[in-house]
């Protein structure tokens, strides 16, 4: 994971521009005389980086940040406008699943016809299909035109072929929200295989997490241009300041009032929700899930609002189902509300794993307990998010964010948000 | 991409393209070879069997028939393979915008497979006058004739293809301009017709040179004469010539556009 490695993708100068053409006579024109477009719009501009073999680069910034043109440029699909790309080896690119699927043919026909886009050969394509087909999971359907398949199933499919064979250069955007929770899994272990392997990855993505769990090396692009190249956590904390700051000015505060649920622990903003992926396929019926999460000690005002906690010991209890018996990793994020991270917390970081109360064939129940005894917390309102992930932590099964909004009245009356452990000398 | 990869990802796109033309359909690429012969066998009931028209004295045929199938199917051939090529790049719009591909790719692929369709017929034809006339020396032109007539079709579907690209106007003016040629043409009238004055004006079809030359072979027993070489090699020299023009002002949007 360093310099010493050859350079697997060399990007120098890299830009786009894309002539904006108020009527296609003005393109027309363009055309024929060769005269430059009327209007022109640089959407990404003197973006310039080496990766070497194994390192892993994630892409970060808001909408309309240059992102996808990126991933475009490096995969090919479109032509650069400046600047060049270099590059050595197979480069996939899991941009845009199925395109290029014809919705006539059955599965193995598209898979020998879109193979042949990846250049691969007929030879290379025997040799591979099993493997694909074994990976894809699509069983007698892959017999059938692909106008049957569900958008899961075409995903699956297309996700077996981009990733049949290792590439020296693989590119992700946004694909590890593929199909359903199994597949999902089996796709992030097809990628993290690659990483170990020596892959060099380039993975676009609004997941922030997602981001620190993969990447050695992040880019952040703001409006078509490099913001910060450089140490994952550095980048990534300096854009979360960026977006609060960003939040901060567009939203006015107190947009939120309490709600309350039959037991008795409150449900504020952002409730329970579907699981991230709930495309239900094949036999895994039982999705894995957060079924509860509550808090003790809050106390609902009797005129509505937000509840109070009345106790500095924190005591929380977390539900969750899975399709599995392996225990899986659960995370506690406490926030200000509106505002700044306080803590995050994943069991799989610290070394420990959630309790199983019931295993059924298909369906597993795991609770955990967190306390936090003495909370260091000065006066505010304070907000829940818990999350369900693998084992591993790096599929996000399910999240609720926001779950529990709370206020909390600190027996401390000096200004500040938190209370360290402090030593007077 | 290599020239081997690219040769065999063409061969593959071709057959999907012959094969996705007809997808659904009972008969399948049958309708490919039906389609052209059922449209010249209308021809030659019409003006030869139900009207019994004859040609004139300077006609290079008495039958009106048999001159007809000769030009008529050329033509359609080239209609087909233009007006397919022109509407190439836009049709794969998806497959050009998500995968890294050559454009051009995609405008040969839609003026082989309209070509391969005609293609056999062609031969055909040129077998069965053969028979008839005994022209066999004459007729071994028609290799010769048939690639440069592939050649014309590819560079004009490309050219047009651009257009399209640019503009879709160019569908509606290609519609018109290829129901209008058939009359700016010597396809359904000769030459001898034709007034003399105005017999240039057929030049600014394309394709009138190359009929002028399967009739000259097929019914006349005679190579082309030099004069319909190179008004041949004039056409394919411009078309190429634009071609490369528009590829050059175009290479970096081209996609953009679709």
């Amino acid at each position: 994971m360093n310099a010493t490695h050859p350079a697997s993708l060399q990007v120098s100068g890299l830009g786009k521009c894309y002539g904006v053409y108020a009527r296609p006579q003005q393109r027309l024109r363009r055309l024929l005389t060769g005269a430059a477009a009327p209007q022109q719009h640089w959407s990404l501009k003197d973006v310039s980086f080496i990766l070497h073999k194994g390192q892993c680069l994630g892409v970060i910034g808001d909408n309309g940040a240059g992102k996808s043109t990126l991933l475009k440029l490096l995969a090919g699909s479109l032509q650069p406008s400046q600047g060049e790309v270099l590059r050595t080896g197979r480069l996939t690119a899991i941009l845009e699943l199925g395109a290029g699927f014809h919705p006539e043919f059955s599965g193995l026909d598209n898979l020998q016809f879109a193979g042949g886009f990846m250049g691969f050969s007929a030879a290379d394509m025997q040799r591979l299909t099993p493997s694909i087909l074994d990976f894809a999971e699509l069983g007698q359907a892959i017999d059938r035109p692909i106008k049957t398949y569900s958008s899961g199933m075409v995903v699956r499919l297309a996700f077996a072929l981009v990733t049949a064979e290792q590439p020296e250069v693989l590119i992700i955007d946004e694909a590890l929200a593929v199909g359903d929770q199994h597949f999902q899994k089996k796709c992030v272990d097809r990628i993290e295989s690659f990483r170990q392997n020596g892959c060099t990855i380039l993975f676009c993505s609004h997941s922030l997490y997602h981001v620190r769990q993969l990447c050695d090396q992040v880019l952040w692009l703001d409006k078509g241009q490099v913001r910060g190249l450089g140490r994952t956590e550095e980048i990534i904390t300096a854009y979360e300041t960026h977006v609060r700051l960003q939040d901060a000015s567009a939203q006015p505060e107190g947009a939120v009032t309490a709600l309350s649920d039959k037991t008795n622990h409150p449900v504020v903003e952002g409730t329970a929700k579907e699981p991230a992926m709930a495309v239900a396929e094949g036999p895994h019926a039982v999705h894995a899930a957060i079924v509860q999460a509550s808090m003790d000690g809050l106390a609902l005002p009797t005129q509505g609002g937000r509840p109070t906690l009345q106790t500095p010991d924190v005591r929380l209890t977390l539900r969750v189902v899975t399709p599995d018996s392996q225990p899986p990793s659960l995370g506690f994020m406490l926030e200000q509300f509106k505002g700044v991270g306080i803590m995050s917390l994943a069991t799989h970081a610290e070394g420990v794993a959630p309790t199983a109360v019931s295993h059924l064939p298909g369906r597993s129940e795991w609770v955990m307990h967190l306390r936090l005894p003495d909370l260091p917390l000065h006066s505010g309102t304070y907000a829940w998010s818990f999350y369900l992930f693998d084992a591993q932590g790096l599929v996000v099964c399910d999240e609720w964010k926001n779950h529990i909004v709370f206020d909390w009245i600190s027996p401390s009356l000096t200004p500040g948000l938190v209370r360290l452990p402090h030593v007077w000398g | 991409m290599g020239a081997g990869s690219s040769a065999s990802l063409l061969r593959s796109l071709v057959k999907r393209e012959m094969q996705s033309r007809y997808a659904g359909s009972a008969l399948g690429a049958f309708w490919a070879y039906v389609q052209p012969l059922l449209t010249v066998a209308v021809y030659f009931l019409v003006f030869d069997v139900v009207f019994a028209m004859r040609m004139g004295e300077h006609a290079p045929t008495e039958r009106v028939g048999t001159y007809l199938v000769v030009g008529a199917l050329p033509w359609l051939a080239f209609a087909d393979g233009v007006s397919r090529g022109a509407s190439s790049l836009v049709d794969s719009a998806g497959i050009l915008q998500k995968n890294a591909l050559p454009p051009m790719l995609f405008v040969w692929r839609s003026v082989l497979a309209s070509w391969l369709a005609f293609m056999p017929i062609m031969v055909l034809l040129a077998v069965l006058y053969g028979f008839i006339t005994g022209h066999w020396r004459a007729i071994a032109a028609m290799p010769l004739l048939l690639l440069l007539q592939l050649v014309l079709t590819t560079l004009c579907g490309h050219v047009l293809a651009i257009l399209t690209a640019a503009t879709r106007d160019t569908t509606q003016v290609l519609g018109f301009a290829l129901g209008v040629g058939i009359f700016l043409s010597p396809v359904l009238f000769p030459l001898s017709l034709f007034p003399a004055d105005w017999q240039w004006a057929l030049y600014l079809n394309p394709m009138s040179a190359w009929v002028l030359a399967y009739q000259s072979v097929m019914l006349s027993g005679l190579w082309p004469g030099l004069q319909l070489w190179g008004i041949m090699g004039l056409w394919l020299a411009l078309l190429a010539g634009v071609l490369v023009w528009l590829d050059h002002n175009s290479r970096e949007e081209l996609v953009d556009w679709l």
